[in-house]
């Protein structure tokens, strides 16, 4: 099959490699009708995870079609289209009886620090991606859910992952009602969460990040307010005066480990590797939320530590929440929500590419290019 | 200035309505979950950090280790995953990963060129001497 594959930072390309099979009997084959590049492939890609090895097939937010299946399959059928979470999840496992299947002991022998998860290295369990033309999808009649009729294909694609981990981002928020919340990152996750804390009751909403195009986009898209941080002296003390002097009710990290903003904190983390990225966005997070407020984080962050202001954060009685998404326990909701006109997925999608074309996509992407928002591969 | 929210604006406000709250449920297995679960079958060698009591039953077998980088994930492996050694060797393999794939695909035209070099040179020599 043709595939992409990794060969080392800031270089990619689309190679043969051999079709997956089924090597558990709780594994499907799917062919893979939309792979989308997400900005966490990026960190893949810049060469920050460790065990990204070489020939490594990126992609964990797809959608495909049954074409193989494992001997103890009984809930899918050949030619079910599904869209599929990031998360390997077993379902019966400690973490995933109480709902937390970003946690599963049953998929990654390589680490304790996460479950398997698709194309994003061995840290995460080595299982190759869906950048392809087929994937492996083990424990496939518990993570995988079906795409009902008369929806595309495209529609669901996000429930894999941004989606979910946008709305999880705003949930850990803990909003009530009526509070101020300000998204760093109006990325595809900002700007989910953004429409989220919307969803969750927010009384006022601002996005916060310095591409003049992405910030545009959030203002049409999620009906926020924005705010460019290079045009302001101390996004800190902006964002403290904006809301009554004390800062916002709650701040989420939409960024993770490769934001802008401190140029100490990105030759410690991206060029000098002595901490593991560059944690400004956390940073600010803590310093500008107000105080007994709450920090949530879904920004993608890495081993083996960060320098951040945990002593900010426990002298001003912080709640900070963090996780990678328990995307299964979304699906049913947001698909709900997808049904119901309150969420349209596929308005965030910019750009649509061909499997070979996969190089160019990344680089578009990357690099912030023609107004790039969300990037979808096309496999076949 | 404030924006006048998107459709559907709080339509989850009740707590009871998000799918995330609260973050643990009382225990019980997800649909689909089949338990015991047979364990996977590989010859592929695949590394389990010393954290973990047993292999899990399902793993992934792509880009198995080897050559020098694969020794030095073997090392790496050694070290449980909350010291910093364990995940500054496989930052170390990993850049070590990416120069054994250049050399080996350099090799793959580099000796071609190196024997018609070498021939070549030989050859001019031997016409030379006569």
């Amino acid at each position: 099959m043709r595939a992409l594959t990794y060969q080392g930072p800031f270089r990619v390309r689309v190679e043969d490699k051999p079709d997956p099979i089924i090597e558990h009997p709780q594994d499907v084959i799917l062919r893979v009708t939309r792979s989308a590049i997400c900005g966490s492939d990026l960190h893949l890609l810049h060469g920050m995870v460790p065990d990204t090895r070489v020939g490594h097939t990126f992609g964990h937010e797809f959608t495909g079609e049954v074409v193989e299946l494992g001997s103890e399959v009984t809930q899918l059928r050949k030619g079910d289209r599904v869209v599929v979470p990031f998360n390997i999840s077993c379902g019966g496992c400690f973490y995933c009886q109480r709902g937390l299947t970003a946690l599963c002991e049953n998929s990654n022998p390589e680490s304790d620090i996460a479950c398997g998860v698709y194309g994003y290295s061995h840290t995460t369990g080595g299982y190759d991606g869906a950048q392809a033309e087929y994937v492996r999808v083990p424990f496939a009649d518990v993570g995988p859910m079906k795409i009902p009729d008369g929806m595309d294909d495209e529609e669901a694609l996000f429930l894999g992952d941004i989606l979910p981990t946008g709305y999880m981002g705003a949930e850990m928020g803990e909003i009530k009602g009526g509070e101020s919340v300000v998204v760093f990152g109006a990325g595809p996750v900002g700007l989910f969460a953004m429409r989220s804390a919307w969803l969750m009751g927010a009384r006022r909403v601002v996005a916060v990040d310095c591409v003049k195009y992405r910030l545009d986009f959030a203002e049409r898209y999620a009906k926020v307010e924005t705010l460019d941080f290079r045009e302001v002296d101390d996004v800190v003390l902006f964002l403290k005066d904006l809301f009554d002097g004390r800062g916002p009710d709650v701040c989420i990290d939409a960024v993770g480990m490769e934001a802008s903003g401190s140029r100490a904190q990105r030759m410690l983390g991206l060029g000098l590797k002595l901490q593991a990225g560059a944690p400004t966005v956390l940073t600010w997070c803590i310093e500008a939320v107000r105080k007994g407020g709450n920090v949530s984080i879904v920004g993608v962050y890495g081993p083996p530590w960060n320098l951040m202001p945990i002593g900010t954060a426990m002298n001003k009685g912080l709640t900070l929440r963090m996780n990678q998404c328990n995307v299964r326990r979304y699906m049913p909701h947001l698909m709900g929500h997808i049904r119901d006109g309150l969420i349209d997925t596929k308005g965030i999608i910019t750009h649509r590419f061909p499997l070979e074309q996969a190089t160019e996509a990344y680089h578009l992407f990357a690099n912030k290019q023609d107004g790039c928002v969300k990037c979808v591969l096309t496999p076949q | 200035m404030q924006h006048t929210p998107i459709p559907g604006a709080a339509a989850d406000l009740d707590f009871a309505s998000r799918p995330g709250v609260p973050m643990e449920h009382s225990p019980q297995p997800l649909p689909g979950a089949r338990v015991p679960i047979l364990p996977q079958r590989s010859d592929v060698l695949v590394f389990k950090h010393v954290g973990r009591a047993r292999f899990p039953p399902v793993f992934g077998t792509a880009q198995p280790p080897r050559g020098l980088s694969g020794l030095l994930r073997k090392q790496a492996y050694r070290f449980p995953d909350h010291l910093a050694r364990h995940w500054l060797t496989l930052m170390f393999a990993d850049r070590v990963d990416v120069w054994e794939h250049r050399l080996r695909g350099g090799l793959s035209w580099g000796l071609p060129v190196l024997g018609v070099l070498s021939l070549s040179a030989w050859g001019l020599r031997k016409l030379t001497t006569r």
